[in-house]
């Protein structure tokens, strides 16, 4: 770990090409609390301040506003959110069962306190969002440990962000989890073992001869470690971190626990079971803050593209990767709430007309309503899609100088 | 894992010379006084084989279980006959995308494997052959110790698995069947029972450590076996 301290003090702020974000000196939570404000009401919203914060020591620090800028590091617009699921979500799904099964056993993860009923309620409209983030994207399956991500949205969000922001995760950060099969899942969680070769080559070796494999991590990458933390603020807190961070994050955070733990693993009989058994159970006390420091620093130093020259991970393309840099630029033009609110009414007025041609909720949903700034923005994402990620940036602000002379010149250009 | 990269043949049978090399370096050498005897835990989700291994290892029932993600380990040692065996119990997620490409790590030289259903559900139990096949497509070797376990008994009047086809599908593949509910305290002694006849069957079994096992230690053990089966009560 000595190379990453010496890193630490060289680290600047900004985001790097990766999108990772790098930490500022620790301010005062009032300081803070004002940026992160300030940064909302920014027009564009000043999306790269809002993930440093939520990156940086304590994270977003309240639940409102949590509330607040979870949808915007999603890139969505919270006047244009996705009806209520209707009652017919839940007809002749293929993973209806699994998806109750699941749910009705998650009792766990509900506030200590909650009235049973309320629980009830909430359990209802997991289920709902879970079924109907699957119905829209019919190539997205279910997997146990899904819900324990629905579940941590909905209690912070609210049942209809909740839906959105499940719905956007599912197609990007989550997307390598809902193939058919849990492949890419297994070539995701395959990052980790070089991550720890390249800190600690010694503890690399242990692991490798123990032949534990990396199924120990498999609940921490694919619930975002909220199936296995029982304090709620501390999934919370991680969630700050990943929903600002690239879709790998959670690995490189599940590389810094387990090199936290290097005494006690080395300590273990060299046992598939004894080493599988010691790390599987996650410590509660452990020091987040520290670890998603650490976790930054271990992205910077070796991202993923250096890793992925390991021969072992040449082999598969990842959706989540692959998406995730044209992600991150459609995430930097978003109005901030008081602009969408006055767009979203003026667009709901005509959209209401076009809409009593149609029927039922899909003419209400966000993806069939044509906003002006929504198109324009998706065009963008478009075009630079397919680029390769040092083209992109020069290409976008082609594009986005094409953007203001009108979308035929971005059009003529492609 | 696939750095991790093995020859194919070290998912051989229990009478590789692979396998049995490893059991005597891994095992029996670095814990001379306890052998381990290591068991996998399989069968759709839901039909409770966290609970009944919880409540082997842990001696309680487990309150609002969780779905279990990837693999669980839960371990317990026992005195038999003075000597010191630790069981291994690798508790695996019912969902059919886990057993596909996550499972297999853990069916590597398993000694025994336990197929649990739900008696208030058809569906758990009518899925048991595919998960016989699923085991055997793991290499699992035929003289593997396996036992069907019918969890959740002590909901009577929601039973849909009527004991007699279960006595019916497990004769028809040899396996000894026991009835159990890791909910029902009475019921403790029982789960335990369950657990220790495997642990004899392995302790005594002493053929199955063979490197080349003769015909005849085979077909003894399928008569044992055939026995076991006719005298099971549930």
């Amino acid at each position: 770990m000595k190379r990453l301290k010496r890193k630490k003090q060289n680290a600047g702020v900004g985001v790097n090409g990766n999108g990772s974000v790098t930490r500022e000196p620790d301010c005062g939570r009032k300081q803070k609390l004002a940026e992160i404000h300030q940064a909302l009401i920014s027009d564009p919203v000043d999306i790269e301040t809002l993930r440093r914060a939520a990156a940086s020591k304590g994270g977003l620090l309240t639940d409102e506003l949590r509330r607040k800028v979870w949808p915007k590091l999603l890139n969505i617009n919270v006047y244009d959110l996705p009806y209520k699921p209707g009652r017919d979500v839940r007809e002749k799904h293929k993973d209806y069962n699994q998806v109750v099964l699941d749910v009705r056993r998650s009792m766990k993860r509900f506030p200590k306190g909650m009235p049973a009923a309320e629980r009830a309620v909430l359990q209802e409209q997991m289920t709902d969002i879970i079924l109907e983030v699957l119905k829209r994207t019919p190539q997205l399956h279910y997997y146990q440990g899904y819900h324990d991500v629905a579940v941590t949205l909905l209690l912070v969000v609210g049942e209809r962000m909740a839906l959105a922001m499940l719905d956007t995760l599912s197609n990007h950060h989550l997307r390598d989890f809902m193939d058919p099969t849990m492949d890419s899942t297994k070539h995701i969680l395959n990052y980790l073992m070089p991550i720890l070769e390249q800190v600690d080559e010694e503890l690399h070796d242990f692991m490798i001869r123990a032949e534990v494999g990396t199924i120990f991590a498999l609940s921490w990458l694919i619930t975002w470690y909220g199936h296995v933390l029982s304090d709620f603020k501390h999934t919370m807190r991680l969630y700050d971190f990943f929903l600002a961070s690239h879709p790998l994050m959670p690995i490189y955070l599940a590389a810094t626990i387990v090199l936290h733990r290097e005494k006690e693993v080395k300590k273990t009989e060299c046992d598939m079971a004894m080493v599988h058994h010691l790390l599987s159970r996650i410590p509660q006390d452990l020091p987040y803050e520290l670890l998603i420091g650490q976790a930054q620093d271990l992205f910077d130093q070796y991202p993923p593209s250096l890793l992925a020259k390991q021969a072992a991970l040449q082999s598969r393309k990842s959706l989540s990767i692959s998406t995730f840099q044209a992600f991150q630029f459609a995430t930097l033009h978003q109005r901030p709430d008081s602009v969408l609110q006055r767009l979203t009414k003026a667009q709901g007025s005509t959209t209401s007309r076009q809409a009593s041609q149609h029927s039922g909720l899909e003419a209400a949903l966000p993806r069939d309503r044509g906003q002006m700034w929504g198109k324009g923005n998706r065009m963008v994402k478009m075009a630079v899609w397919g680029l390769s990620a040092t083209l992109g940036a020069a290409v976008f602000a082609v594009a986005q100088t094409a953007m203001d002379w009108g979308p035929e010149v971005l059009l003529q250009l492609f | 894992m696939a750095i991790e990269k093995k020859p194919e043949d070290e998912f051989d049978t229990v009478f590789s010379q692979n396998d049995s090399l490893e059991l005597s370096s891994h095992h029996d050498y670095v814990t001379a006084q306890t052998r381990i005897f290591k068991i996998i835990v399989i069968g759709d989700s839901n039909v409770g084989k966290t609970c009944l291994t919880y409540r082997f290892c842990g001696g309680t029932f487990l309150k609002n279980p969780e779905a279990t993600i990837g693999v669980d380990f839960r371990e317990r040692t026992l005195e038999l006959d003075g000597e010191s065996i630790k069981l291994q119990i690798w508790d695996t997620a019912g969902q059919e995308r886990f057993r596909k490409s996550m499972v297999e790590h853990y069916y590597r030289s398993v000694h025994a494997v336990i197929f649990v259903y739900d008696v208030t559900s058809l569906s758990s139990f009518e899925s048991i052959p595919e998960w016989i096949e699923e085991c055997r497509r793991h290499c699992v070797g035929p003289l593997v110790p396996r036992i069907m376990v019918g969890n959740k008994c002590d909901l009577r009047d929601r039973r849909e698995v009527p004991t007699t086809a279960a006595q019916c599908l497990a004769d028809s593949y040899n396996f000894p069947l026991f009835e159990t509910s890791a909910k029902e305290p009475a019921e403790k002694e029982h789960v335990d029972a369950i657990f220790l006849t495997l642990a004899y069957r392995l302790k005594s079994h002493k053929p199955l450590r063979l490197k080349q096992p003769s015909e005849s230690n085979i077909r003894q053990l399928w008569n044992q076996r055939e026995q076991e089966a006719a005298t099971c009560q549930c």
